[in-house]
């Protein structure tokens, strides 16, 4: 995040310097090269092994799913399956589209409001000098290693108290902000110059005009990475939506995945399709983002 | 923001008071919507069932609420008359709240006050649907005499004693590897990440039916087993309750009883969700150790192979040192997250087979929505504080014993 730049230089030029000056290194060097290829490579088919498995198993049929021993490819592709899967009715409006929008909604409505909530807080924070700044501050940091099983009842039973239980609003409200989130961003408008917001200071600008029209257009990057990482967080979230939300009408992905499961036992090929329903929307966007996503994991680790 | 105010006593003493009333209404909120009340969500229903609700159920809230409002009412007031006169000043501390109000409120209604009450009902019987009726600490008692919990226990510090090094120490190989000059660094970092973007959830249902009986993984042990011409007798991994020192005691010929569960170690269903969050952690750590690394100055590296270093001495005398403010947040992180497990237990084993895989939030969870029976909030409630108190016991034993020698923290 610092500089996504920086490190993307340096690794080109490295990458380029042995090209020019071929095999004048020991034997040993070359070995050692091929060596750490062969290990990237393989490590590399381990880790996305399961996803393709999984993907190739979501077209077996009933049969070739649980076949001892397992082969590799079907015998014929089965399209039912996605079809299947896309048009479940569990009655009481639990649709596969219907829960597929819940998750969309939920993601995208709890990332752009933690876009805002946490960068005004983060603003605050790295820009404005007032008592009890620094107090706030600290409280938030702490906040950060208080573990989620201690909120877990109450917070459920807050939701039950005010009727929030299969709404929206359970999973929206608490959402408003991340601790994580503007710490990271607090860190970040801190390397911003403050020469152009004292320009406009003086041009008469208010803090909030200095926040929206200065601030906020130099952090794009940092408030992209934001709203990437809480939107997969939301997407991937379970114990809370599986808590809030329990009408089928209200399901996000990974409950209504919890209960194919049960509904349909033994048939593991159209659970690993609603896998693949659920998998495929984060593994695109992380594809076109990686470098956000990685930015962003990396800055909270070195910063944090 | 009312900017333009003149300076005087009067303003001082109605920023204190209107500091007063905010802070005690909104605490008010949120001890009334967290309040047991007998009756049950009809609360909102009218504005004078809503002020009965307040006049019954805030009233154990009472003399907590008006002492903290009281004292932030008192602080507020020294700061606000040291800055109230100074008008640049003034202005600073109104935009500074105003631009921290969306974190104030969630936080104190969803973090504090919700905590408060979570110790407040640890020390009740509490349905929900009934008033709560005080037990003092028979719920922190009960916990430990209660073989279910102990075993969550025990299960989950096993999980964490395992995952916890061996996904840091996979993380650390697997950053080293991919920090040494090289082409396709960044697709490489992608494929790698890949793993641990997907949710918890479509994992856990993958490996659910690769663990199966006649899942690839016995495949796998099958075919390579089978290379060395050993029969491998197909294992259904979710399900099998025997312990890895129950197994290697087996081999002995040493028999442990199911009475000395605690002495079993580690059920062969637990281990395999140790295995598949490993796979998915591992490489979000690795990407944090990625990071630290490239900010590793080149020149320390340099000046150990001039003074004859190897590689090999390299790694553990100028890099590890070097990654140990992160190693302490990965582990800290990893502990953290480990002795929550849920979602997979949730999903692969539901605490079974015969409870080696039950877990401290897994039983919170059923306490919550009543699988055991009747719903019980302030057991659950008390279980969650006491895995609180470990979890935060745990963290400052590690922050000890690691930090020292790190000045960067």
């Amino acid at each position: 995040m610092a500089a996504p730049s920086r490190h993307g230089v340096a690794t080109l030029t490295m990458a380029r310097a042995p090209q020019k000056q071929i095999f004048d290194k020991p034997a040993g060097y070359y070995i050692g090269l091929a060596v750490r290829y062969a290990l990237l490579i393989s490590i590399g088919i381990i880790l996305i092994t399961p996803f393709i498995l999984a993907a190739i198993g979501s077209f077996k049929t009933d049969a070739e799913i649980i076949a001892w021993p397992p082969k590799f490819f079907p015998d014929k592709w089965l399209t039912e399956n996605w079809v299947k899967v896309w048009t479940t009715d569990l009655g009481e409006g639990g649709t596969f589209p219907r829960w597929l929008f819940n998750t969309a909604f939920l993601a995208v409505t709890t990332a752009l409001l933690k876009v805002v909530g946490c960068s005004m807080a983060a603003y605050a924070f790295s820009r404005l000098h007032f008592p009890g700044r620094d107090a706030v501050f600290n409280f938030m940091l702490g906040s950060m290693m208080i573990p989620g099983a201690v909120t877990l009842i109450p917070a459920y039973v807050l939701m039950t108290k005010l009727r929030l239980i299969n709404t929206f609003w359970s999973l929206i409200l608490p959402g408003v902000v991340d601790a994580g989130a503007i710490f990271m961003l607090t860190q970040f408008f801190k390397t911003i110059p403050r020469d152009l917001e004292e320009a406009a200071h003086i041009d008469g600008a208010s803090q909030f005009q200095i926040y929206k029209d200065v601030v906020l257009p130099l952090s794009r990057p940092a408030l992209l990475t934001v709203f990437i990482l809480q939107f997969q967080a939301m997407w991937n979230d379970f114990l809370k939506p599986l808590l809030y939300l329990d009408a089928p009408r209200m399901w996000v992905l990974n409950v209504a995945l919890s209960v194919f499961k049960q509904q349909y036992k033994a048939q593991w090929n159209l659970t690993l399709v609603g896998a693949m329903f659920n998998a495929i929307p984060v593994l695109v966007l992380f594809f076109f983002f990686s470098k956000y996503y990685i930015e962003g994991v990396a800055y909270a680790g070195v910063k944090g | 923001m009312q900017a333009q105010k003149t300076a005087s006593p009067g303003n001082v003493a109605l920023a204190a008071a209107g500091t007063f009333v905010l802070v005690f209404a909104v605490i008010m909120v949120a001890a009334l919507m967290n309040a047991p009340i007998r009756l049950g969500p009809q609360v909102t229903a009218s504005l004078g069932s809503y002020m009965a609700e307040v006049r019954k159920t805030a009233i154990p809230f009472v003399v907590i609420v008006g002492v903290g409002a009281a004292a932030l009412g008192g602080g507020t007031a020294i700061t606000v008359q040291r800055v109230w006169s100074h008008p640049r000043r003034r202005r600073a501390m109104l935009a500074g709240y105003a631009f921290l109000t969306p974190y104030l409120l969630t936080t104190l209604v969803f973090t504090i006050g919700v905590i408060l009450f979570a110790l407040y009902i640890s020390f009740y019987k509490y349905d929900i649907f009934t008033e709560p009726r005080w037990i003092g600490l028979n719920n922190y008692v009960r916990a430990f005499k209660q073989k279910t919990f102990l075993q969550a226990l025990h299960n989950v510090f096993w999980y964490a004693a395992i995952v916890t090094p061996t996904q840091t120490a996979l993380a650390i190989a697997l950053a080293m590897l991919l920090n040494a000059p090289m082409r396709f660094k960044q697709f490489f970092r992608t494929i790698f990440y890949a793993p641990s973007v997907t949710s918890s959830v479509v994992i856990t249902l993958i490996f659910m039916w690769l663990y199966l009986k006649t899942g690839y993984i016995n495949l796998l042990f099958d075919n390579v087993l089978g290379v060395v011409g050993i029969d491998w007798k197909a294992i259904n991994w979710l399900g099998d309750p025997r312990g890895l020192i129950q197994i290697i005691a087996g081999a002995f010929g040493v028999n442990i009883p199911s009475k000395l569960w605690y002495l079993r170690g580690p059920s062969i269903a637990l281990m395999a969700i140790m295995f598949q969050n490993i796979f998915t952690t591992a490489p979000t750590f690795m990407v944090m150790f990625l990071a630290a690394l490239q900010d590793i100055n080149p020149a320390l590296y340099e000046a150990a192979s001039i003074d004859g270093a190897t590689g090999w001495e390299q790694f553990w005398q100028i890099t590890l040192p070097l990654l140990r403010p992160i190693i302490l947040l990965v582990i800290v992180l990893s502990t953290i997250g480990t002795l929550q497990i849920f979602d997979q237990v949730y999903l692969a084993t539901s605490g079974g087979p015969l409870g080696t895989t039950q877990t401290p939030v897994y039983q919170v969870f059923t306490e919550a929505i009543g699988t055991q029976g009747t719903i019980q909030m302030g057991y659950g409630s008390a279980l969650a504080f006491i895995l609180a108190v470990i979890i935060f016991v745990f963290t400052f034993l590690q922050r000890r014993f690691i930090e020292r020698g790190t000045e960067l923290y």
